[in-house]
């Protein structure tokens, strides 16, 4: 990647981040970044989204605060 | 290719589990290759494996769009304005190294927040398992989930994950209610509104006669909103009933000939209107077959119709159909040029739409209006079998065709002509018809059809309409001007109208002073006999005797032709001077303007002019015996000197008496004669010049005459002054008889003195007074000079009082000439010092 795609990829990261902590998901970028990947090859986002949820599910406890980076 | 995506696809997928695990509170620290970990990878297959497709809409924007939305609903409005903005940058970036497939991730992003929230929120996260199995068949024929109330909005579905069904079920929702609320469908009363607006009662709208109006029966069940609407729509239909009915009405009663022609041109107008009216019901009939879509579905076409819809077409015609329904009020009751007043009163609107739609309408009611007025000004025909225009013909006499002929009926003068157009109107057409009847002349053709070249239009049918009123009036003027020389060229040049004013001045005013001297001379002793003994056949003899010893013989034959002598009807007592008058005939086309009244009024004043010239030739007559220097130098020597003192004194008082009387005579004639009857004929040849028709022609003439009667004191006003004049006239005949004695006396008795001188020796004769001698012829003398000075004296004291009534009255007169006639007469001041004295 030259480094316009670079920085291009890395503010694009940077505003979806931000995007999903104004949504409150919980989501860090490194998680976010692998996401996207997986988006961009073309999975399923409702998939991938049960998925997290999945891998999630165990935790019930209703921790609110979520860690805004 | 292929492989590489899956090694890479596999990679992430691990990457993601790991972190996802690690990331779990649980279950941290877990070994990538511990059998839970690969378990919960192969979970994630599957579920991957799972869906093939996703179920909505690959629209990144309505997603985010509806993500802010949520936000500001939950009061995060400043996070919500954050999001846009950031998605807005986000959605920007395009190129190497950006997210591509930018849906799928915002997509991502809603439902792991929406999962979150519900998390918190404490629903079960197991709601949201089911989307597995049934994504695909969700969105169709699904049943609402829950149906709540919740602050007076209808909460249809709690199902926040996808909003296109959301939308779905709250139509469906609605639909139930509708239904519930009306018995009818739209289509039906779409189709029943457009019944009503061709009059034509439909299944449940129907004519209701107590509110006169098209209303949907109150046993149909249906919202107030729609009955509303449908009672404001069906105004149209109302509206159209109104104007049918006069139409038909009019169709009906015009073979009795209420209707005019005008009237019809009305209803083919209005029935024009009806016929485009129609053809836009069809089109809309055409429409309303087609189904309303229900709200959610996407409509195959544009074109059908609700009542909303129909509104809207409706919005035009409504206001033709009004305009054209309180025309047929307006006119219900007016014909002819009224009602085309009355369409344009209505015309003068700003909107071009109602006053386009007016000038159509009013172009076809004007026609026949306006070819009438063609026809009347370029051929002075007048067919109006319907008595609508405003020109009105009566069939009278020849002689009063101009006067009397033709009217103005100003109720059927519209009002977009103005009064004096109209005025010119008639008097074209009136020309027109005089120069054909009574001067016999076909000229008038030409200058008709110049006239109409002039002004652009065409002498045939159909060339002027309505809002060419200027037009019109041109067109008119054009034809006035030339019709109006043309008449008074042929009234000039064919008739000879001048030269025939003047033969009446000159004989009838007398104005030739030698025929009349003549004709005095001739005629004078023999009207002293009683009016019984004098035959019209003499006087006419007279008369040609008179033409012929005059200038007047040298006029024009047929102006001599035409002057009679009349004698007017008289009782027993009368004089031939009294009964006695000349005529003037006049012969069509003249007679319009020397009608009976005009005639009569000149023999009023021929016969004053002819007292006036008695008197005078009656003091002429004096005059001439009077010649002093014969009858004082002839010797009355033998007379005595008292008797001859007598006579000097009689004779001096006769000869004063002569001189005043004469004074007088003289300066009033003067008067009459110039100040009158010359001033008043120059005015009146100055105005024929001038006259451009011949209404100008007949009110000079008018005045002309009026002026002489007035001036020459035979009017009115002038009554008691007449009197004394004529008192006058009398005393100076009077004098005029005694005068006549008086010298007859003197000259005998001249004879009777030479005589008797002459005869000294002559035998006597018996009783004959010459034999008395000289004594006697002297006693004789003085006794006759006595008495005719003492008559001389009566007369002479008459004559002044009656003078002095006269001047007194007249400075009370109103011609200002009259004043000078009273300066003249007492220009000496002799009268007014006598008067003062007493």
């Amino acid at each position: 990647m030259n480094r316009e795609a670079a920085e291009t990829a890395r503010e694009s990261l940077e505003l979806v981040f931000r995007m999903s902590n104004i949504l409150e998901t919980g989501l860090d970028r490194h998680t976010l970044s692998v996401l996207i990947a997986l988006c961009d090859i073309g999975l399923n986002p409702e998939a991938l989204a049960t998925l997290v949820k999945e891998l999630r599910r165990d935790t019930t406890t209703p921790t609110t605060t979520t860690t805004l980076d | 290719m292929e492989d590489d995506e899956q090694q890479k696809k596999a990679d992430l997928l691990q990457e993601l589990v790991l972190r996802l695990v690690t990331q779990n509170p649980q279950t941290p620290n877990l070994d990538p290759n511990s059998p839970a970990f690969l378990e919960k990878l192969r979970y994630a297959f599957r579920i991957l494996n799972s869906r093939l497709t996703p179920s909505v809409a690959p629209d990144a924007t309505a997603i985010a769009e509806s993500l802010k939305r949520r936000l500001a609903t939950q009061g995060k409005s400043s996070d919500a304005l954050a999001f846009a903005d950031l998605y807005t940058k986000f959605a920007s970036k395009t190129g190497p190294g950006s997210v591509n497939n930018k849906w799928a991730l915002v997509y991502l992003l809603k439902i792991v927040s929406d999962d979150r929230k519900s998390a918190i929120n404490g629903l079960d996260s197991s709601f949201l398992l089911p989307n597995l199995g049934f994504g695909d068949g969700f969105l169709r024929g699904g049943e609402a989930k829950k149906k709540d109330w919740e602050n007076g909005v209808l909460l249809v579905s709690q199902d926040p994950e996808n909003s296109w069904d959301e939308k779905e079920k709250a139509f469906r929702d609605y639909a139930v209610v509708v239904k519930k609320e009306n018995e009818v469908n739209e289509e039906v009363l779409v189709r029943d509104v457009l019944y009503a607006c061709q009059g034509i009662d439909g299944k449940y709208v129907k004519f209701n006669s107590e509110i006169d109006g098209y209303a949907i029966q109150d046993s149909v069940k249906v919202p107030r909103a729609t009955r509303v609407m449908v009672r404001m729509l069906s105004e149209l239909g109302w509206l159209f009933r109104k104007v049918k009915t006069f139409i038909t009405e009019s169709m009906d009663r015009f073979p009795a000939e209420e209707v005019g022609t005008v009237g019809q041109a009305f209803c083919a107008a209005l029935q024009d209107e009806l016929s485009v009216y129609y053809k836009l019901l069809a089109v809309l009939d055409a429409r309303a077959m087609n189904p309303i879509p229900f709200v959610s579905e996407f409509a195959s076409s544009d074109n059908y119709l609700t009542l909303r819809r129909l509104s809207l077409w409706f919005a035009e015609p409504m206001v033709k159909m009004r305009l054209m329904a309180v025309l047929v009020d307006k006119c219900k009751v007016l014909r002819g040029g009224a009602m085309a007043g009355a369409i344009h009163l209505h015309a003068q609107h700003g909107d071009w739409l109602v006053h386009d739609f007016m000038m159509n309408l009013l172009r076809c009611v004007c026609s026949p209006l306006f070819e009438m007025v063609r026809s009347w000004v370029l051929e002075g025909e007048l067919e109006d079998t319907f008595g609508e225009f405003f020109v009105v013909g009566q069939p009278v006499k020849v002689d009063l065709l101009w006067r009397e002929g033709y009217k103005l009926h100003p109720a059927m003068l519209p009002s977009f002509i103005s009064p004096s157009l109209a005025q010119r109107i008639l008097r074209t057409g009136k020309s027109i018809n005089f120069l054909r009847v009574c001067c016999d002349d076909h000229g008038w053709a030409d200058a008709a059809s110049e006239a109409a070249a002039a002004s652009g239009t065409t002498t045939r049918r159909g060339g002027l309409g309505y809002g060419e009123t200027d037009a019109l009036e041109h067109l008119v003027t054009e034809a006035a001007k030339r019709i109006d020389k043309h008449l008074l060229d042929v009234l000039y040049k064919r008739y000879k109208f001048k030269e025939h004013c003047l033969a009446i001045k000159r004989y009838l005013l007398l104005g030739q002073g030698d025929f009349v001297q003549y004709l005095m001379d001739i005629v004078g002793p023999k009207l002293s006999e009683p009016a019984n003994n004098i035959s019209s056949f003499e006087l006419a003899g007279f008369l040609e005797a008179a033409i012929r010893a005059s200038n007047a013989q040298y006029d024009d034959r047929d102006m001599l032709d035409r002057l009679r002598v009349k004698m007017m009807p008289h009782g027993s007592g009368d004089r031939g001077w009294d009964v006695f008058s000349l005529e003037y005939e006049a012969r069509v086309p003249l007679d319009t303007v020397f009608t009976e009244s005009v005639l009569s009024k000149y023999l009023r004043v021929f016969n004053f002019l002819w007292k006036l010239k008695r008197v005078e030739h009656a003091l002429i007559g004096i005059w001439k015996t009077m010649k002093p220097n014969c009858i004082t130098s002839n010797s009355f020597v033998k007379l005595q000197t008292s008797v001859k003192l007598q006579l000097l004194s009689a004779l001096r008082r006769c000869q004063v008496l002569w001189n005043e009387m004469n004074h007088f005579v003289t300066n009033f004639q003067y008067y009459i004669m110039f100040e009158v009857l010359e001033v008043s004929w120059s005015n009146f040849s100055k105005e024929m010049e001038a006259a451009k028709d011949l209404d100008d022609l007949l009110a000079a003439h008018e005045k002309y005459l009026n002026a002489i009667v007035g001036k020459s004191l035979l009017g009115e006003q002038s009554q008691t002054i007449r009197e004394s004049l004529f008192v006058l006239f009398e005393l100076i005949l009077r004098f005029r008889s005694h005068a006549d004695r008086l010298y007859e006396g003197i000259y005998e008795l001249q004879i009777r003195s030479k005589e008797s001188g002459r005869e000294k020796n002559k035998s006597e004769e018996p009783g004959s007074w010459i034999s008395e001698g000289r004594k006697g012829l002297t006693q004789r003398a003085g006794e006759f000079l006595q008495s005719m000075s003492k008559d001389m004296d009566s007369i002479a004291k008459e004559y002044t009082s009656s003078l002095d009534g006269f001047l007194s009255l007249l400075p009370l007169q109103q011609s200002v000439d009259l004043k000078f006639l009273f300066f003249r007469l007492d220009f000496t001041e002799f009268y007014s010092r006598l008067h003062s004295k007493g």
